[in-house]
């Protein structure tokens, strides 16, 4: 079956993407359109390169009362959410709970909560496409990673794929946040291919240098036809920006969590593939350790 | 830190607000309070995580920001008045705008929205710091400025009950549940802040030996959400019983202390026409004593199923002073019959 191309930037448009987030307002150009990072974020603009002349804005009625209906009802919902207690739980419920699942996919509609890119970005050659699964009761995000450094005499590196939740949104699109502060684990039930991920958890930050603050562990996938349930206790996750680690670490904090994400790029060339059934948090009691690395005393005095 | 840094700031934030509560004119006034500011920046950034920066760089900038236009209305004042000195603000436009930054450097709605977000990336100790020897100078000064017959400070009073019970409804993070506690507390003190403020004084020490005693309670049973407080009580058994006492002392219930400040400020504010004032006041303070409340039906009055998750608590005894935290526990539970020592104060 042949996927949808809203996912794959060919390169000679690389240059000529267009940024703005509106363009989601046009009409899909495939029944099942996977939102691509570079469509609805900023593209990468080589150093040099003129910037793109936007497109004019689209004006559509009817989705614009959609658009109002949508907002004011989630601003209501908010509104009377905060009568019943904690987002929109009852107390007892956020006192109780020990498992909670965040993401399953049991319908198209929630690969709409999932962004997908890769190294085409800045010039790449790999390939990454999100579907569902069998039954359509999984996600399955499939491609080819291809470790090809762009000729542009400045990238050295190259050869990633990923999938990222996006960031909740509450009513007239603020940003909203998860809060993770009663788990301490992370619960996956995947299915991959043998291939070492990277899960990807970002936080609220506040200065514009903490961007691409990122807390990070491994995925290592058993491959084969068994599911595998993975637990990640989030004292593993340790920080690192923009790819890499950083010196001065510390624990995550989990009660403004934007996104999570399923990063490849162990350098091997070929197809992968990561099927998901669902991304949860749970509290194990069991697990009492509050952050997995120690700091070391750099430039000791004697 | 070394002890030699911290001893130096700590000096530092006790002279900025010795120099602000001793000061007559508005520069030196100044002074004092930038040096607190500046003092308690390290320590809020002493932990390294970028939430902890985040609630230094804002505060910062909040306070910062207040200073900045108290300096600019004494220059005014003395542009306009000629005077200097800080009892002599006499011009309602310079009162006006002091009157707004010292709001904002207090936290006092609406300018309080800065508050739980800083006290949310603090550790306990600063956050206590903040919420008690931090509002002392900007209240000295507000004391010495108050403004005969202001709408501004009963609108800022009830705006800051009601945004503080309002605020602090559905948060289960316990410092920004203790941040909104402290908006409101403020909005009292600033309510009768004209017709007796001795009034206010004595609601900020009652505040301050409540809020002292509630943030000592949650550093010994390190307890930062309502999650972790559910667990406490085998950590501290003792103390669990006394702190719904603490809490409720600071909604304001009798027969704790804490009612004492809310009675008289009632009565005060009844006897000044201002009726609807109080009943709104007292109406807004029911909110706070619903999330007060939340607080002692999650720490006390219910023993959740759950297995305790951390550290074995009887294995690692907390090496906290338990002798503050005892004294000032008390004296926010029993000290409501002095009422009738404090009622000369209002005649004063």
């Amino acid at each position: 079956m042949s996927l949808p191309k809203l996912a794959r930037l060919p390169s000679a448009r690389l240059l000529t993407s267009v940024l703005p987030h509106h363009q989601l307002l046009l009409p899909p150009l495939s029944p099942l359109t996977i939102p691509c990072r570079t469509k609805i974020q900023q593209d990468y603009r080589r150093p040099g390169q003129p910037r793109v002349k936007r497109n004019p804005l689209n004006f559509n009625f009817s989705k614009g009362i959609e658009g109002i209906k949508k907002h004011f009802t989630l601003m209501k919902d908010e509104f009377f959410g905060r009568w019943v207690g904690p987002e929109g739980k009852p107390l007892i419920e956020h006192l109780l709970e020990q498992n909670l699942v965040i993401w399953e996919f049991r319908g198209p509609e929630s690969l709409e909560q999932w962004t997908v890119s890769s190294d085409q970005e800045i010039g790449g050659q790999s390939e990454a496409h999100l579907k569902m699964g069998r039954n359509d009761i999984t996600c399955f995000l499939h491609g080819k990673l291809s470790c090809t450094i762009p000729k542009d005499g400045e990238t050295r590196y190259s050869g990633y794929c990923s999938m990222r939740s996006k960031i909740p949104k509450a009513s007239f699109d603020r940003k909203k946040h998860y809060d993770w502060t009663s788990f301490n684990t992370l619960h996956l039930r995947v299915r991959g291919d043998g291939r070492p991920w990277m899960i990807n958890i970002a936080t609220e930050t506040y200065f514009s240098h903490q961007k691409d603050d990122i807390y990070t562990y491994f995925l290592y996938t058993r491959g084969g036809p068994y599911w595998q349930e993975v637990k990640i206790p989030f004292s593993k996750f340790f920080l690192s920006h923009r790819g890499r680690i950083q010196d001065d670490q510390h624990p995550i904090w989990l009660d403004k969590v934007n996104t999570i994400g399923f990063t490849l790029g162990d350098k091997a060339e070929g197809p992968f593939q990561l099927e998901v059934d669902f991304v949860a948090v749970s509290k194990d009691y069991a697990h009492t350790e509050e952050f997995a690395y120690e700091m070391y005393e750099r430039n000791p005095k004697d | 830190m070394s002890p030699y840094v911290l001893a130096l700031l700590l000096f530092s934030l006790g002279l900025g607000t010795t120099m602000t509560f001793a000061s007559s004119h508005w520069l030196l006034a100044w002074v004092g309070l930038e040096i607190n500011t500046l003092a308690i920046l390290p320590l809020m950034a002493r932990n390294h995580h970028p939430r902890a920066v985040e609630a230094a760089t804002k505060y910062f900038l909040i306070q910062a920001g207040g200073a900045a236009v108290l300096l600019f209305a004494g220059t005014t004042n003395a542009w306009l008045t000629g005077q200097w000195d800080i009892q002599q603000a006499t011009h309602p436009l310079p009162v006006a705008i002091l009157t707004l930054a010292l709001a904002l450097k207090l936290g006092l709605a609406p300018l309080h929205s800065w508050m739980p977000e800083v006290f949310q990336g603090l550790d306990l100790t600063t956050g206590l710091v903040l919420a008690t020897w931090q509002k002392l100078a900007p209240l000295a000064l507000l004391l010495q400025i108050q403004p005969a017959n202001s709408p501004l400070l009963i609108l800022m009073g009830l705006a800051s009950t009601l945004i503080g019970g309002w605020g602090g409804l559905n948060q289960t993070q316990l410092r920004k549940i203790l941040a909104y506690s402290s908006t409101a507390q403020l909005g009292w003190m600033v309510l009768v802040l004209q017709f007796a403020p001795s009034l206010t004084t004595l609601t900020v020490l009652v505040y301050i030996a409540a809020a002292t005693a509630t943030f000592l309670t949650l550093k010994l049973t390190k307890a930062t959400s309502i999650n972790m407080l559910a667990i406490s009580w085998a950590k501290a058994p003792a103390l669990v019983a006394l702190t719904p006492l603490v809490l409720l002392s600071l909604a304001g219930l009798p027969p704790m202390t804490g009612f004492m400040p809310k009675w008289l400020i009632l009565q005060e504010l009844s006897k000044q026409n201002l009726a609807p004032a109080a009943t709104l006041a007292a109406l807004t303070a029911l909110l706070s004593l619903y999330y007060y409340l939340r607080l002692t039906y999650a720490m006390t009055l219910t023993m959740f199923p759950n297995n305790i998750a951390g550290t074995p608590p009887w294995r690692l005894p907390s090496q906290q002073l338990t002798l503050p935290l005892a004294c000032l526990a008390i004296a926010t539970i029993s000290l409501l019959p002095l009422t009738p020592a404090a009622v000369p104060l209002v005649a004063l």
